[in-house]
Formats: C-alpha cells, structure tokens, sequence
C-alpha cells in the first residue's frame, strides 16, 4: 500500500508567546491510498487545522509533512498551487460557491487554473455534475439550488480534476440528514473508485459510513485507528 | 492560466457588479472627456487666432501705445500716438506703401426712427488697401475728405442692414453723437476679428472724429488709437518695422524705454502660439491631473473590492490558483476598467469637442494623437494603480480568506 498523508510530528501554533494555542500538538498520523477515514473530536481539538495542512492551505509551525512521499515545506507558491488544483480535492461545509458563476462555471473553475481547452471543460463538468446527479442543473447558479445541491456541485468542483485526495471539512454539516445520506452516498462512490477521502465530521452516524476513524483531541490524535463500528463505545469513553 | 480567460474571468466579475464598475471608472471617464475636450479647444483656439492672424496678410504691421513690456496695455493706455506720427510714417519710412491712423470708439448710431450702437472708426483712405477692407457700393473715405473734415461715412454691411433693412442707404443721412453723416459706401462683409463683428463698423474721417467726436486730448497733436500699415511686400516687413520704430523713437524723443510698440504679423502669430501653447499646455495638465485622480478612484475601489472579494480569492487559491494568477487577475481587471473608461471618457470628449465646434468660432479638432495619449495614458493608470491591490488580492494567505466568512 502506498502511503499518500503522513505527519510526523507535526504542530500548529498560532499567536505569540502569552496568547499562544497549540491547534496541533506533535501530530503523527499516517493515511494510506485508497482508505476512507473520518476525524472526529470535540470542537476546537484542531481537526480543521489538521484537513488544511493535509489540503495544503496551511502550513505546520514545526514537523514534517509528505504528501504522496513530497515534503510540501520545500514547495514554492506554484507547486503548491499545483499540487491544491491536480492532486487534492477539497469539500467546505460553508459550500464556497462563486455566486456569480452557474453550477457549470463553478465546476470548470479548476479546469481553468489546471489550462485546459474550454470544449474538454465544459465535457468534464457535465460529467462531474452528472454524477453527483445534477445533470439538470448545469446552468443555475448557487441561490437557485437547495444545500444539499450546493453541495453536489462543490463535490464535482473537487472532484473535476481527478484528485487522488478527497478532503472535506464537515460536508454534511450545513445539510438535512436526508441530503446527508445522499452525500454521503456520494463519498462511498468516490471512493470506492480509488479516491482517497478524508472527512471530518462530528456525527456518528455519518462516521459509521467510513472504514476508519481518527480521534483527536487537545490538538493530538488519541485513537489513530478506530473501526467505524465499535464507535459507539469509544464516543462515550473519549468525550 | 492562459491570458485570455483571464480576460474573460474579469469581464465576468466587472458584469457581475455593474454599479460598482461603472463608479469606477467615473473618474477615468471624466479625465479622458476633459482631456480631449480641453486640448480639443486649446488647439482649436489657437488654429483660430493663427487663422485670423494669418488673414491679415503678410504685410501687415502694426503701431500701439505702450511699450512690450508694459504689463496693462490696452487700447486705452496713454495716447502717445498722434496722426502726425502717421504722416511721417507715410512719408519718411519707404518701405512702407500704405499708412492707415485709426481712432475708434463705441457710439449709438441713429438712422430716422432705428438706433444702434456700433463702432466708429475714424481713419484715412488707406485703411481701405491696408486692410484690404473693400468697397462693395459708392466709395470709402477720400483724402479730401480727411482735409476738409467731411461728415461722410461708409458703412459696415451688418451696420447697413440694421440700420437700413433692404432700401439703399447711399445718400442718406444718419446721425452719430447727434452729428447729420452723409452715407457715401457701403463696404463688403468682412465677418468677425477675433470674435468683433467688423461689419457693424462706421468709417469715418479722422478729422472730423478727433474734432467733432472724441475731441483732442493730446498735447502730441493729433491722437490715434492705433495705427494700421502695409510694408511694400513681404520681404520689406522687417525693415519697415525697423525704420518705423527708429523714426517714431526720434519724433518721441525716446531716451530708454519706447512708449510704443510696432508689431508685425509674424509677432502677431507668435503671440498667439506661445499664449495658446501654454493655454494647451494648462489646460492638458488640469486634465492630466483630474486622470490621475480617477486612477486613485481605481486604487480605492479595488482595494475596497479586494477586501469584499477575500473568500473568492481565498476560494480560488484553494482549487488552484497561484498567487500570480490573483495578481493577473486582478490587474486586468484594473486595466479593462481604466481602458473602458478610457474608451467612454473619449467618446464623451469627441462629442463636447463637436458641441463646442458648433456653438463657437473655434475649430475644435480632436487629434488621433490626443485620443491615443488619453487611452493609453488611462490603461497606463489601470496597470499602475490595479498594482496595488492586486498585489494585495495575491497575497491573501488562502486559509485566513477563507476563513474571513
Ligand atoms: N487562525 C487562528 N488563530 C488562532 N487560533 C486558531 C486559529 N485557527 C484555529 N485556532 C484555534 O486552534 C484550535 C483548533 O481549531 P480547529 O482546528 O478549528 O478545531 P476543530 O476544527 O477541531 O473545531 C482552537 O482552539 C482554535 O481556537
Ligand atoms: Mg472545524
């Protein structure tokens, strides 16, 4: 198995000396290609500081961090840009639509960094949106369409590049447990056409749709390898 | 990312919020309309007062009061010139071919029941060939009658319509200051010197002006406004305009600063070009500066739309948009804003350019050069004040942009 996420000892600092907060702690955690995993932890345990430094938005303060084998501390501004646009796809629970841009639009909008020929663009959004299921919704733009869409369409977005990295920071936070299932739905596909998925997610019951769960806390991960099923109990032991 | 979606990425966003670009380029639009329009007019002044210059013909020179430098001078100014001056001129100087004294004034001019008020110019029969004024009916005014102080007149063509309508004037008696003239011409229109009506002019002699409407002031002799004379021909101008200062410093007694000033055509125009050059000039750097601010206007606004747009930005570098990208970006957006409104600004100048060329004398033209200079001067602003906060937009740390919800 190929190692795709791997920190080692990894921490995030924020603020100066007296106001200090560790969001991460000496973080080592490994993720192979092809797993399906959750984090999950009560809030402010530093599980968005984790997706962001694994998506490359953010930047730890000491320790390592190899992205497919790369350390990302050696890249300049382009390769990060490259690596965020090619080999990661990332899912906001706030959406991140343009608003001025129809579900198309958005959709191509990686495919516009990645210099890719409008006529391959406009083939592969249809695609991507397709199989989220909003075929029928090409052209509307974000306030025509419910969240549970919104959502769909941020999905293709990630997924439109063919990443081998599916990040979301609470997808299925911000949508009807009805939509949640049918996102949900989504992520099992995904991933089980070989994308790798990183989710976080503070519900159980969207937890037990994964294959694995990392459970942080004070910005440390306590259980690195949790099965989905025996969550119930290790919940009421960790919280 | 290739350059051209860039372009179209901008057009999208500009759309997509009308107002705020169109207040964006306001300052840009009213720049590039006052840049053309104020060149526009400075140039179709001067090509004005060149044209007018010009139709005085070549041989024309001219003695006023005063000295150059002295600052106040006007028609008005000390009355040192007298119609002896004239004669002397006339007959000492032999360059010259024609002499014309002149000594005006405003005055009502009453013809039976209709009354007007025009210029009365009192001169001598040689204003006619020195300022190739001609005669369109009966004749102008004779030496004869300069000598005996005749009350004849010779009327300006707008003068004799007004006075006269459609009958014939010839013969008839009109009164100036309450003085019975004889009407003896009528001259040919003329049209206007520098905005004055020349043909609502009444021609007179010059000693019955001085004696019986001015009245003589001058302890010199005979006074004259001004005086009018042709050089034998173009290449003889230079030397008459010596010899005439030389004999009018003797007769004037002039030890240091002359209290008079001989002008010819040639200084005329470089008079015209040098005031109407830095009118240009002024008027461009009032216009320039109004540019500049408009690109400041862009500066603000874009600064003010970086900050408003931090998700977007944070967004886009998140899905793979590197920092040059954002810069690009966001500095065509600037430029797209400063040449359109450039573009605008313009057509707006074209047409306060057409407006004033209508409504006026002068030939307003818009030259290429100057709408070349405007648009370019304007993107040039866009690039260079769109820096700025696309430079900003670039370095938006993409998780704190994102996080700015
Ligand atoms: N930009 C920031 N500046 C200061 N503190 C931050 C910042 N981002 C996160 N933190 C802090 O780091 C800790 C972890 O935050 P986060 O990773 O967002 O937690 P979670 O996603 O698990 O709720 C929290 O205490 C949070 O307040
Ligand atoms: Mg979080």
């Amino acid at each position: 198995m190929k190692t795709i996420i791997r920190f080692e000892h990894v921490s995030k600092v924020y603020g100066s000396e007296n106001t200090e907060v560790r969001a991460l702690s000496d973080v080592n955690l490994t993720v192979e290609a092809g797993e399906y995993c959750a984090i999950m932890g009560p809030s402010g345990s530093g599980k968005s500081t984790a997706m962001n430094v694994i998506g490359c938005l953010d930047r730890p303060t000491s320790g390592s961090y190899y992205l497919d084998g790369v350390d990302v501390a050696q890249l300049n501004d382009h390769e990060l840009a490259h690596i965020r646009n090619r080999k990661i796809g990332f899912v906001f629970q706030q959406f991140h639509l343009l608003p001025q841009l129809s579900a198309m639009e958005n959709v191509m909008l990686p495919m516009v960094y990645a210099g890719i020929p409008l006529p391959q663009r406009q083939q592969r959004a249809t695609e991507a949106l397709t199989r989220v299921g909003l075929a029928n919704r090409l052209n509307n733009r974000p306030n025509q369409l419910s969240g549970g869409q919104q959502q769909r369409v941020a999905i293709a977005r990630a997924i439109v590049n063919q990443p081998v990295l599916l990040l979301a920071d609470e997808p299925t936070g911000a949508l009807d447990s009805h939509t949640t299932q049918e996102v949900m739905a989504i992520f099992a596909e995904l991933n089980a056409s070989g994308i790798t998925v990183v989710m976080v997610t503070h519900e159980s019951e969207v937890a037990r749709l994964t294959r694995r769960v990392v459970w942080f806390r004070d910005g440390q991960v306590i259980h690195p390898n949790l099965s989905p099923t025996d969550l119930a109990q290790v919940t009421v032991a960790a919280v | 990312m290739e350059i051209l979606e860039s372009v179209k990425m901008a057009v999208k966003t500009l759309t997509a919020n009308k107002m705020r670009s169109t207040l964006t380029m306001l300052g840009i639009i009213i720049g590039n309309a006052s840049v053309i329009t104020m060149v526009g007019v400075g140039q179709g002044a001067q090509r004005y007062a060149s044209d007018q210059f010009e139709s005085l013909g070549p041989n024309v020179l001219f003695v006023i009061p005063g000295s150059s430098e002295s600052r106040n001078r006007t028609l008005d100014a000390p009355r040192t010139l007298t119609l002896e001056d004239a004669k002397a001129i006339a007959t000492q100087v032999p360059t010259v071919s024609g002499v014309a004294p002149q000594l005006q004034t405003q005055q009502a001019v009453v013809y039976s029941n209709r009354s007007t008020s025009a210029l009365i110019l009192g001169t001598t029969p040689d204003f006619s060939p020195v300022r190739t004024f001609d005669v369109a009916k009966g004749r102008f005014i004779s030496d004869l009658d300069v000598q005996r102080g005749t009350r004849s007149v010779a009327l300006g063509a707008d003068l004799a319509k007004s006075l006269f309508g459609t009958s014939d004037p010839l013969g008839q008696t009109i009164r100036i200051k309450n003085i019975s003239f004889q009407v003896i011409g009528i001259m040919e229109a003329k049209g206007a010197f520098l905005g004055n009506n020349q043909d609502d002019v009444a021609y007179i002699p010059l000693s019955t002006m001085s004696d019986q409407i001015t009245g003589n002031t001058s302890p010199y002799g005979t006074e004259v406004t001004f005086i009018s004379i042709a050089a034998r021909d173009e290449n003889s101008v230079g030397a008459a305009q010596f010899q005439i200062t030389n004999l009018l410093r003797l007769r004037h007694k002039i030890v240091t600063d002359d209290d008079f000033t001989v002008r010819t055509q040639k200084d005329a125009l470089e008079v015209v070009g040098n005031v109407a050059g830095a009118l240009t000039i002024m008027l461009a750097a009032i216009a320039g500066i109004s540019l500049f601010v408009g690109g400041i206007g862009i500066m603000n606004i874009m600064l003010v739309s970086v900050r408003e747009r931090t998700q977007e930005i944070g967004l886009r570098k998140a899905i793979g948009a590197s920092q040059d990208d954002i810069l690009v970006q966001f500095i065509i957006e600037a430029i797209i804003l400063a040449a359109l409104g450039g573009a605008v600004g313009t057509l707006i100048g074209v047409g306060g350019v057409t407006l004033v060329s209508m409504v006026s004398p002068l030939k307003a033209g818009v030259s290429p050069a100057a709408v070349m200079i405007a648009v370019g001067v304007s993107s040039g602003i866009g690039l260079f004040f769109g820096v700025v906060p696309a430079r900003q937009a670039a370095k938006l740390d993409p998780i704190v942009a994102l996080r700015s919800a």
